[in-house]
């Protein structure tokens, strides 16, 4: 194998894995938003819960190829390219944020929540103030989940266009090319797994004890 | 919720400097009384007052930020140091952090913790007496006109129970304020009350000084009465 190859190989790889990173960064990004709001609004009121959760849940059934190919002939949000494949990522991503902050929340010890209530906290001064930093190692486990998982899926991206470290794997299984493969799948697991070590350091910030 | 009563025709005044002590067994109404009082319970039908205003027309917030609260499960927040828990309430009122911070140690060392030692740790690393003796610090911290303890003592070991017991009294006459204090601990009773109101099934069944609750026929004042361990107290020559 010429060097000329392994250069070519060696750019592709460091473009694809900054395309992979930007899909991930900005589809967590506005999963957390998206996913921590909502999952405050299912704690003050019981028909958001439902339907977000149920929705969320849907959309995590649907397996991440088949979501992807939906929204291509969607008006607007769909079609071939970036923009798709970062709106399919959210949907995927939603449901652990929205699960874990909620469950985050709700579990705050009631003796917690009854006597910062009546020590005369609003309820904004209760959401800042209490529910969100206990809840914070909860929301934190379930963006790792988010994060980690996301890395892998925005590999279906390159099938719509997207970009990202799918393109290297599925270029190398269409041409029986195990070299390529592996230059997709390596940075990917080394993504997922610098994310995980990084996670795990911020959750352990924000233990109690 | 489903349309039970829990409390019916329940009715009492207190002065500043009084204790009042509602006592009463396990489900009859005592800790929904309370609650009624700082609006974390709204009642179906009554009225209360407090300083000649009805409540129900007072900013339920204001309410609680001048009323001192204290539970038995101490409810400090576990992820702050003893210093700021104790200074939530003047925080929440908008004082300036030296001010606030000033006043969380004095009031520590008025209930008999050594702010320098326990200031900086955080809830998980005192004992169960020293966690109460913060949320008795912390219920005072904005010299509210108005304490309403629910159970505070009850999970304390009897000689600590005792110690605050006797504290409670000190900083009442220190602070001059009305107390509405819940308990099922006939002894915890007489010694803190000024006077003790009886509850039975969401009902007043009696409403009396210490004294005169010795010679009371009422079913559950006299119930409580025969749990006084006579032979004990006999013994012990008191």
């Amino acid at each position: 194998m010429d060097t000329f190859v392994i250069k070519s190989l060696l750019q592709d790889v460091m473009r694809l894995t900054a395309q992979h990173i930007v899909l991930v960064c900005v589809s967590c990004g506005a999963a957390v938003i998206i996913g921590v709001g909502l999952g405050i609004l299912s704690t003050r009121h019981r028909r958001v819960r439902k339907v977000s959760i149920a929705v969320a849940s849907v959309l995590q059934t649907i397996p991440s190829l088949a979501l992807f190919g939906f929204l291509l002939p969607v008006p607007l949000i769909g079609g071939i390219g970036q923009h798709t494949a970062i709106i399919c990522l959210i949907l995927y991503s939603l449901l652990p944020i929205l699960r874990n902050t909620i469950v985050g929340i709700t579990t705050v010890d009631y003796p917690v929540r009854d006597a910062a209530v009546a020590m005369g906290m609003t309820d904004y001064q209760l959401l800042r103030l209490v529910e969100l930093p206990l809840a914070a190692p909860s929301i934190l486990a379930g963006i790792r989940i988010a994060l980690v998982t996301n890395i892998g899926t925005a590999v279906i991206a390159a099938v719509i266009g997207g970009g990202g470290l799918g393109v290297l794997i599925f270029r190398g299984v269409a041409s029986l090319d195990t070299l390529e493969i592996l230059a997709g799948a390596i940075p990917a697991a080394a993504l997922a797994l610098l994310a995980d070590g990084g996670m795990n350091l911020l959750e352990r910030r924000f233990q109690t004890r | 919720m489903d349309g039970r009563v829990i409390l019916n025709r329940i009715s009492f005044d207190l002065e500043h400097g009084e204790t009042l002590v509602l006592l009463g067994r396990s489900g009859s109404g005592k800790t929904t009384a309370l609650r009624l009082i700082n609006r974390t319970l709204e009642p179906s039908s009554g009225s209360i007052t407090v300083d000649g205003r009805n409540i129900a027309q007072l900013n339920p917030i204001e309410l609680r930020r001048k009323t001192g609260y204290v539970i038995q499960e101490f409810g400090l927040l576990p992820h702050w140091t003893v210093e700021q828990n104790v200074a939530l309430v003047p925080r929440l009122l908008g004082w300036p952090v030296e001010k606030r911070i000033a006043r969380a140690h004095a009031l520590l060392d008025q209930v008999g913790l050594d702010h320098k030692e326990i200031g900086q740790r955080k809830p998980y690393q005192l004992s169960g007496g020293q966690r109460q003796r913060v949320a008795v610090a912390r219920a005072l911290a904005a010299e509210p006109g108005l304490l309403l303890f629910d159970e505070p003592f009850g999970a304390l070991d009897p000689v600590t129970r005792h110690e605050m017991q006797q504290q409670f009294l000190q900083l009442r006459s220190r602070y001059h304020v009305a107390a509405v204090f819940v308990t099922h601990d006939l002894l915890e009773a007489l010694a803190v009350a000024t006077r003790i109101a009886v509850l039975d099934c969401g009902k007043l069944e009696l409403l009396t000084t210490p004294d005169k609750l010795f010679s009371a026929t009422t079913p559950t004042a006299k119930a409580f009465l025969d749990t006084l361990p006579r032979e004990a107290a006999r013994r012990a020559g008191r």
